[in-house]
This record gives C-alpha cells, structure tokens and sequence, in this order.
C-alpha cells in the first residue's frame, strides 16, 4: 500500500529539518528578536531620559553645597544678616509712601489742586523724612561690609579656577606649567575679622535707628494729621514692632560663627524650598526652584480653570447632545486645535491676546474686577488663556471616550424609568464616566505643565512667586515657569557650571511631576475599569 | 491516523479538555459534536497547534500523535505541522488578494516560483473544491467579490492546494446559507477520498449526512465516539442521547 | 376626561427637570460653541495678517521673496524726501548707488527677505526624524500586538510608552542635549582627548557629541514622537482581521511570513495616515530642537555642503524656532510684523494642512478597506 510510504515521508515532515538555522535561530526568530529589540526603544529611551538628566543634574548639589559654604566663609551670610531688617524698614517706607498717596488722592478728590494738597501734608512729610533718614548709618555701614565680602568672594572664586586649571594641567600631563601656576590660598580668618568686626559700628548705628525711630513714632502718634487714618496706624504698630525687632538680628550676628560647617542637607533644601531664583548675581546666585514652581502652577492652575469646564461641557454637549451633523463638524474642528503648533499660540499671546487683555482691563466699567487694570501685557493670565487652549482638546476627546464608552444600557434603563436626558446624564453617565472624565483631566493638567514654548513667550518671565496678598490681582503678575527657565536659559550657560546642572535639575523634577501625574491617571482609570467590570 | 491520549488541556487556570483519549482514522470524516464550550473546537485547534498563539493555553497532560509522530515533541517544526494538517475555518477568511493569489499562497511560500506548476495547482484545487467552473474566468478578481459560499470553497481550495495529510474543519457552515452548505457538505464526500478530514460542527444533522465517526463532547469530556450511524441509532449514553433528541445543547 | 383634544398622557409636561434640561443643555451648547468661535478667532486674525505678507494684489499674487528668500535685516531710512524700507542686500545696493550718503537708518533683524531656510529645515527635520520614528515605531507595535503574549515584560512595554508619551517636550530636548548634542559617539580616526573614547581596531568611537546638528534633532524628535507612532501602527495592526493570519499560519506560513505577507500591507495604509498626526507633531515642536538642532540663522541652505557626511552635522533654521525668534527677540512694531505674522501664517497654513490631510485620509481609508 502507498500509505505506508506516505507515513513515512509524513513523519520525517513532521521533524520539519528543511529550515536554515543560524545559532540555532530560524529567520522567524531573528525577525521576532529584531521586532522585540524595537519595542524596548521605549523602555530603553526612558531609561536613558532618567540616566542622562541625572548624569547632568547629579553634580548639582555638590556645587550647591560649595556655593552656600563660600556664601558662610566669605561673610556674605553674615552681610545678609545685617541687611535683613533693612530690606523690611524699605518696605515701611513703601507703605508709608502709599499711606501718603492715599490722602493725597483723598485731597484731590476734596477739590483742592496739587500745590494745596502737598501743603496740606507738609506734617506728614516732615515725619516721613524723619522716618527714612533714620536709617542712613546703618545703611552705610552695610554697603561697606558688602564691599569688602564681595572682594573675599571674588578672590576665592579666583582661587578655585586657578585650582580647576592646575587640576586640568595635571590630567594632561602638563605637570611643570600646573607648578608653575600659583594659587593663592585665602585666608578666610583674617578676612573675616574685617567684616565682624564692624558689629560693634552696626550695633551704634542700630541703636541710633531704633531712637530716631521711636521719637519719629512719638511725634506722629501726639500729632492731630494721624488721628483716624487705620493705614497709618497699621504702619506705625509695624514700625513698633520693628524696632523691638531689631536686636534680635544682633543676636544673631553675634551667634554666627564663619567656620560653622554647612550640613549638606541645605544644598538640597535650599533649591527645593528656596524662594529664590538669582543667577549671575554680582553678590550671590540662589537656586531655588519655588518661584519657578509656583509660576507653573499658577499658569497651570489658570488654564486649567478655565479649560476643564469649556472641555467637559463640550464633550458631554457632543457625545449626549448634538445632532449627528454638528457631531461630523465640531469634533474634528476641536482636535484639528490640538494640531496649533505651541509656538504659535505663543505668538498669538505676544501679537494679540497679551495686549488684548490689557486693554480689556482698562476699560472702566470692569474695574470692579479685582486687580483690573493690569499693569503688565505679558503675565500669568495670558499664559494661562493660551495654554487652556492646548489642553482643551486633550482634556475634550479624552473625557468624550470616557462618556461615549459608558455602557449603552446604563443609559436605556435610566430612560425606561422616565429619566429626562439631563437627569440621566447627571445620575448615570457623569458618575459612571467620572474616573475617565478625572483622569482626562489629569493629562490635561500634565500636557499643560510640561508645555514650554506659550509659558516662555507670554508668562512674562519674572522670577518671583506672586503677592498672593494682592488677591485675585497676584494672577495679573509676571511669572517664571521652570520650563521657561531651561528653554530661556539653556542656550546661555557654560556647560558643567552650577547653573547648567541646576536647569538639568529642574529637568528631573518635571520629568517627575510628568510620571506622577501618569501614574495618577492611570490608577484613576483601573479602578473605573474595576468598578464597570 | 490521529491518537489523542490522556489529553489535558488548559485556558490559563481554567481546564478545556479532560483526559480526552480518541483515535481518528485515515480517509475518513470524523465530526466532532457537542454544546457550546464543550472543547470540541479547542480539540480540533491542538492538532495543527494553532492553540499556540493564544496567549496562556498549555498542554497539561497527555499526548497527540499524528502518524506516530507527537506533534508537541520539541523536535516538531510547527509550520511543517501546519504544512500537513490545514484548516478551514468557521467564519471563511479569504485574503483580499486575486482568487489566484489565494490558491498559491501557500505554494508560493514553500517556494514554489514556477508558474506553469501554480497554474496547474490553481486548476486541480479550484476543480477539488468544484468552485473552477464558477470562477475560471475570473482568477485574477479579488476573492472579497465572491459570495459567501464561493468563500469557504475557496479556503477550502487553499487548504488542499499544499495537499495535506489532514484538513481540520471548524464549523465551516455555520455561516452559509442551506444552499451553500449543501455544496460544502457534497464537496467533503468528494475530499475524503485523498484527506483524512476532522470536522466540528454545530448541526446534528450535518455530522450525520456526511460524517463516518462521531465524537460527543460534553464539558470538555469525551463522552463517547463511535460510528455515526450508532451514535444517532442506539447512543451508547444518556447524555449523547438527551443531546441528539434535543434535550438540552 | 381630557379638556382639550391635543392633551393625552404623553404630552411633554413643562417641569422644573425639563426647564432645567434645558438651561443646562444651552450652556453646553455655548461653551462648545465658544471654543470654536475662539479657535476660529486666532485662525482668522493670524490668516488675515498673515495674507497681508503672503499675497500680493498684483502678479504672480504671492510674495515670492518671502517664501524663497533668506532673512536678512530690515533697514527704514529716510533719503531724498523719500521714505525706504529695504532689505540688507538692497540696502548696500542703494547707498552705493547714490554715493554712499549718511543715513539715519532704524534696522530690524530678520524683517526682511523671506522664511526659505526655514522651510526647508523644517523639511528636513520632519522626514529623518519620522523615518527613524515609523521604523522603530512600526517595529514595536509588530512586535506588540504580532507576537507579544503578554506577560510583566510586556506591560512594562506599555507601560513606558505611555510614560513616554506624557513627558514634557522641553525635557525631551534636555534628553537630546545631553546624549545626542554631547554625548553620542562619532567616527574619528584618532582618540579624543577630552571625551571618553572606544577603540574599535581600525578606527576609534568617540563620546564626543553629534553636536547642534540635524542628526541629534532627528532623533530626540522621533523619540518624542515614537509613543504617537505606536499606538497609531498598534490600532491600524488590530483593524487586520484575525482570519487573515489564521488563514496563513494554517497553511504553513511562519508567523514573520503571515505578518509580511497578510498583515503589513493591508496595515499600512492605517499606519501611515494616522502617523500624519505625528508629522504635526514633528513639525510643530519647538522646545526639543531648541538645543539640539536650530540655528537662530543659518546662511547656508542644508545641502551646500562640502562634504556629504557634513549634511547630518549641520544644524539647521527652522519654522518654529524662527516663530520664537520673531516674537521674543525682536520689537514689536509695523515693521516687524509682517515678518512675524508672515511666518506664523506659513507655519500655521502647512501644519493644518498635514493634520488636515490626516483626517480626510482618515476617513476614506475606512471607506476603502472595510472585511
């Protein structure tokens, strides 16, 4: 019979030796290894985004820690101790500016010109000139300390680029030049005397302030022109304050010891909490990332106030509400936004919308609005109008997947019972949807944080964390986000400088914020998926 | 031709198959009946293995051997396999290719260039599936344009154009209309005269009018299989019978 | 029972729920519809401006300089009574031919001459950077949805892409400074000093950086584009019916020969129309070639090279980075604003036409291949 042969050449089939293996890999290996290889970019990419940021952040602290301890060594914490009450009796010169201004405005508007109304307050100028020229030593005696622990400073930092270069002359083997290279070692000790031992000319000068103030604030309390103005009083109880205050700062100066070590800690506080952003600074740079924090989040926050209910309104409008007609129209129109390129948003906010906004603000019937009118074209709202822009359509197509995946029974049952369409929609859907309609959101709020190119051209570029005092008015102020900052300024750094490595800092902590609001989002939408299932 | 030993055989944690033991003879049709998730298609898919692309199935005991040959040896090419034993399946899926292309497919990818040889391999399979005289003018339209019943033929067709041992048939009518059914069903007597054909099946009525054996699954059990004229006459068991009167399935 | 004959039980009683349906629905409706009107807004008032600069009342009827020239600085003078706006070239050309006169001239930069190199490395970015993306993208998602069977390597694959495609841009572009601009190997035939370098026997691999050039662009931007990429070639791959590769695996194809032969081609086409919306992307994006690819100014035009190896080790102007320069760098007056306004109109014109093109291609595709 044939079938026995058959059999025969099925079986050896079967062992299927016909095909060409290199390794012990057939070609159908190698393809599924190359294709495999390819997926892992991603992991691969994402690993090389953490290990290159970290690479070129790492040093950060390192350097930060040096530039604190030449901050303590050099004096400069010391200076700053003293100027610290100054900075605050300039801003009770301010508000007594204001104080000023107001009465002033109160005259005018009493109908008397201006050559009357600054007559009329000839007192109170005589007062407030007392007031600031109470602290004319004092001041002196700062500018001179400041002069002298700057030069300390510029001398250690001589020092230690003469190291650097030694160093680098070493490493290539250049040994007799690197001798020849001579570093001047800074006598930190005895440079240090110089500044402390004006503590006993700022202690004088402190004390005369403390009496010129304290007799300035016994004439303006015993005089007529300050009775009933609460402006006034609150400055005066402040200037009380103040002096009793002001001993304190001595105490201090007197507790701080140039040789104390600085914990390494602080390098690392005092960029996560620094309030301030100071770089290029002829007196001493600060790396905190705070301001720059803040300004994001206030833009952020701004956009996505006014985008998320635009966005939501519009998903449910198109995925419950619109005729099948507009459904073809305007869903594509919205994801068609999403297609503007950033920069030209940006643009858009230099061109038009900053200067449109201003003027709206000075229109007078809307200056009931806190704040209004704004003083800067370029600032937080601006940014914020725009990026609400970029993140509508994320925000849009997202929350209506959400909606439109909610079962389609869900639905029916709720009309079967009578359940207008509203009713179903705010009992049914939206609860059904919610952890979809929250996590669109979320990326939302990451695709706007992480934008750059709207922040960098319309958030004003201040670095400064808004006087959230100023009420709603702190919106209108100019900000910094942190990716403003790398954009801005990574193009002009020295490359390996503190300054480098800390914009590579503020990288990671971006790339941080984005992988957390990921990892938000998608813990969102796994326990929707439990709760469907 | 086919022995199923012991077989066990696992959905991630969930067990198909129960200790199924069973032999399928050469040159024969051999159905495979049972209610819905029985196991019978699961059964089917193991003898070309194309159970190993879905994700988490496993083997957990027994064997299979085709011609004395246990197809989940390592040593066993799964393409060769497949090379040996075809399939058809339940919903037909012709490639949006010319009808030609479909028939050659399979040649062309054992490395069959030679024109006159594929022509000819195109008339005999086409002529084995009776669709040639439907669609030899033809050849070079897309096959989406034929109805559905001309479809399944054509799997058919390029099923036996590499001529396998066996050809493995997955409810191949469930979506045809009696018309085209009744076509297939003339076409599988005519086939087992040259393959050993395994078919899984919905109808009753199908497994009797043209198949030789038959096999009831019940909950991934074999019940029992014995001659088709036995297992509609005298079923050897209650539940085979409960199934076939329509009691319950 | 009924007083009137209209009046049966299922007419629409106007309750409270109905009224408040209906207020609510409406503002719905207005907020959907201010969106538009919003977006409308800002593509009118940058096409409108933009056509200013664009097109001309008179033959050929598009400002050809603009779209062919390079930038160069705009120069207001005022000589014989006359006011000149003139252009860098035109305005060395009128003093010398009038005898080199003093002039009190204001000059702005780039506000003359036109936005050609620009475009074209726009161009440039936008075809290497989504070659590199379409290859490995389409790679990955094969190998996802083809032969992945899930499994903790796999959800990490996910995972990670998903991560990937919710990091900001500008961290992209730190990404590329730090590899690709400084860090990634060339060819050299010596060692280099100062970077670490690899000898390979007949020539060494030096760390030294790609530098600001097409090459480190290329990349950084396929990366940022790679997750748009995969789920696009993912979805296209999941619209090829299953039978298709059932059909093949049964008849003794091995998996890569089932996936070339009965699954690529008839996913292609999806993979490539929804990967326009990468392009967008691509071509949109300023803060990852920021530091990695753009010139402010470029005098020579990507292909006027010397060497042929040196057209990767170039960098290039841009379209986008151009906008940014425009806007932040220069004042805003009559002057430059046509520049601005003309370049943002080009920009904003060819990126909506590619997402355009998208949709409509979109659509038909899912007329063409339905099985």
């Amino acid at each position: 019979m044939q079938s026995g042969e058959q059999n025969q050449a099925l079986s050896s089939a079967l062992k299927g030796k016909t095909r060409l293996r290199v390794f012990g890999l057939t070609f159908d290996d190698v393809m599924r290894y190359f294709f495999g290889g390819n997926a892992t970019v991603a992991v691969v990419v994402l690993a090389l985004i953490l290990i290159f940021l970290l690479k070129e952040g790492a040093g950060f602290f390192g350097q930060n820690h040096t530039n604190i301890r030449v901050y303590r060594k050099a004096g400069l914490e010391y200076v700053d101790i003293m100027r610290a009450p100054l900075e605050e009796f300039s801003s009770l010169t301010r508000s007594l500016n204001d104080v000023r201004l107001k009465r002033f405005r109160t005259l005018l508007a009493q109908g008397k010109d201006v050559a009357a109304a600054n007559e009329a307050l000839t007192p109170f100028d005589d007062f407030a000139n007392a007031f600031g020229a109470a602290a004319s030593e004092a001041r002196g005696v700062v500018s001179d300390t400041t002069e002298v622990a700057s030069a300390v400073k510029t001398r250690a930092q001589v020092s230690a680029d003469r190291e650097e270069e030694k160093a680098m002359l070493l490493h290539s083997g250049k040994a007799a030049e690197a001798a020849a290279l001579k570093v001047d070692e800074v006598n930190y000790e005895a440079e240090i005397k110089m500044i402390t031992g004006t503590a006993p000319v700022w202690k004088a000068a402190s004390l005369e302030m403390q009496e010129k103030l304290g007799a300035a604030l016994v004439v303006a309390r015993a005089a007529d022109w300050s009775k009933g103005d609460k402006d006034l009083a609150k400055v005066l109880e402040k200037t009380e304050r103040f002096i009793s205050d002001l001993p304190k700062g001595e105490s201090r100066m007197a507790a701080w010891r140039w040789d104390e070590p600085v914990p390494f800690s602080r390098a690392v506080t005092a960029f996560l909490f620094g309030r301030e952003w100071l770089t290029a600074s002829f007196w001493q740079d600060w790396y905190g990332i705070l301001p720059l924090l803040v300004g994001s989040l206030v833009v952020s926050l701004i956009a996505m106030v006014i985008a998320v209910p635009f966005a939501i309104a519009a998903a449910i409008y198109i995925s419950e509400v619109a005729t099948p007609g507009e459904k073809a129209v305007i869903k594509p129109y919205i994801e068609f936004i999403s297609a503007i390129p950033s920069v030209v948003l940006g643009f858009f906010g230099v061109a038009v919308l900053g200067t449109a906004l201003r003027s709206l603000s000075q229109v007078e019937w809307l200056h009931w609005i806190p704040g209004f009118p704004m003083t800067e074209r370029l600032n937080a709202l601006t940014a914020g109008c725009l990026l609400a822009f970029t993140s509508i359509p994320t925000i849009f197509s997202l929350a209506e997947d959400a909606l439109s995946n909610v079962p389609k029974h869900f639905k029916e049952a709720s009309f079967a019972l009578g359940a207008t369409r509203f009713q179903t929609l705010v009992r049914v859907l939206i609860p059904a949807s919610l952890s979809g309609i929250i996590s669109a959101v979320l990326l939302g709020f990451g695709r706007v944080i992480g934008e750059t190119m709207v922040v960098l051209l319309c958030a004003g570029n201040r670095i400064a964390i808004p006087d959230f005092t100023e009420g709603l008015s702190a919106l209108y102020q100019p900000v910094h986000t942190m990716t403003g900052i790398i954009a801005q300024e990574m193009g002009e750094v020295a490359q390996g400088s503190i300054h480098y490595r800390a914009l590579f800092m503020v990288g990671i902590i971006l790339f941080t914020v984005s992988l957390l609001i990921n990892f938000l989002a998608q813990r969102v939408v796994r326990k929707y998926r439990i709760s469907i299932g | 031709m086919i022995e199923v030993e012991h077989l066990d055989f696992f959905y991630g944690k969930a067990q198909a198959l129960h200790g199924v033991s069973l032999k399928v003879q050469a040159k024969q049709v051999t159905a495979f009946i049972g209610p819905s998730g029985c196991g019978k298609s699961t059964l089917l898919r193991c003898f070309n293995r194309m159970n190993d692309l879905i994700e988490g199935t496993r083997i957990g005991g027994g064997s299979i051997r085709i011609q004395g040959v246990d197809i989940y040896d390592p040593s066993v090419d799964v393409i060769a396999l497949r090379r040996q034993v075809g399939m058809v399946f339940q919903k037909s899926n012709p490639f949006p290719k010319s009808i030609y292309q479909n028939i050659s497919y399979g040649l062309e990818l054992q490395g069959v260039r030679d024109k006159s040889r594929l022509d000819a391999v195109v008339e005999k399979s086409l002529r084995g599936a009776a669709l040639w005289d439907e669609v030899k003018d033809r050849l070079h339209t897309s096959a989406l344009g034929l109805s559905g019943g001309q479809q399944q033929r054509l799997c058919i067709a390029r099923a036996i154009a590499v001529e396998p041992a066996v050809i493995l048939m997955d409810e191949p009518c469930s979506a045809l209309d009696p018309i085209a059914t009744s076509k297939v069903e003339e076409l599988i007597q005519v086939l087992k005269k040259d393959f050993t054909i395994v078919i899984v099946t919905h109808s009753m009525q199908q497994a009797g009018r043209c198949s030789d054996r038959t096999a009831f699954f019940y909950l991934g059990k074999l019940i029992e299989m014995d001659a088709t004229q036995k297992i509609f006459t005298k079923p050897a068991h209650q539940q085979t019978e409960d199934y076939i009167t329509g009691r319950f399935g | 029972m009924n007083a009137s004959p209209n009046s049966h039980p299922f007419t629409t009683p106007v309750t409270g729920a109905v009224r408040i349906e209906r207020i609510a629905f409406n503002a719905f409706r207005m907020a959907t519809y201010s969106i538009l009107v919003a977006a409308t807004l800002i593509f009118g008032i940058i096409f409108v401006k933009g056509s200013e600069t664009i097109f001309r009342r008179e033959f050929p009827f598009i400002n050809v300089t603009f779209l062919t020239g390079s930038p160069e600085t705009l120069h207001v003078f005022e000589h014989d009574g006359q006011k000149h706006e003139l252009g860098d070239k035109a305005f060395r050309a009128y003093l010398e031919s009038h005898g080199n006169p003093q002039v009190a001239d204001e000059n702005y930069v780039y506000s003359a001459g036109g936005i050609f190199p620009c475009i074209v490395g726009t161009f440039f970015l936008v075809v290497g950077s989504m070659a590199i993306a379409l290859f490995v993208g389409i790679s990955a998602a094969v190998f996802l949805n083809e032969y992945s069977r899930g499994g903790p390597l796999v959800e990490m694959l996910r995972l990670a892409i998903l991560n990937l495609a919710g990091v900001p841009s500008i961290v992209f572009g730190l990404f590329g400074f730090g590899l690709f601009v400084l860090f990634a190997p060339v060819f050299g035939p010596a060692p280099d000093p100062s970077h670490f370098s690899l000898s390979l026997g007949f020539t060494y691999l030096n760390f030294s950086g790609w530098g600001v050039s097409l090459l480190s662009g290329w990349f950084t931007l396929a990366f940022m584009v790679l997750p748009v990429v995969i789920t696009a070639s993912e979805e296209a791959l999941k619209a090829v019916p299953k039978g298709f590769r059932d059909g093949s695996l049964a008849l003794g194809a091995t998996q890569w020969e089932a996936i070339r032969t009965n699954v690529l081609p008839y996913a292609l086409p999806g993979i490539l129309t929804s990967s326009i919306l990468g392009i967008a992307r691509v071509a949109g994006e300023t803060a990852p070639i920021m530091f990695t690819a753009a010139y402010v100014v470029r005098d020579r035009l990507p292909w006027q090279v010397e060497h042929a190896s040196e057209v990767l080790f170039q960098g290039v102007m841009a379209l986008p980075y151009h906008i940014y320069v425009v806007s932040s760098k220069i004042p805003q007056n009559v002057y430059t604003e046509r520049v601005q306004f003309g370049t943002a109109f080009v920009f904003l014109f060819l990126v909506l036409c590619i997402a355009l093109s998208s949709v409509i291609l979109r659509s038909r595709m899912r007329a063409r291949y339905r099985w």
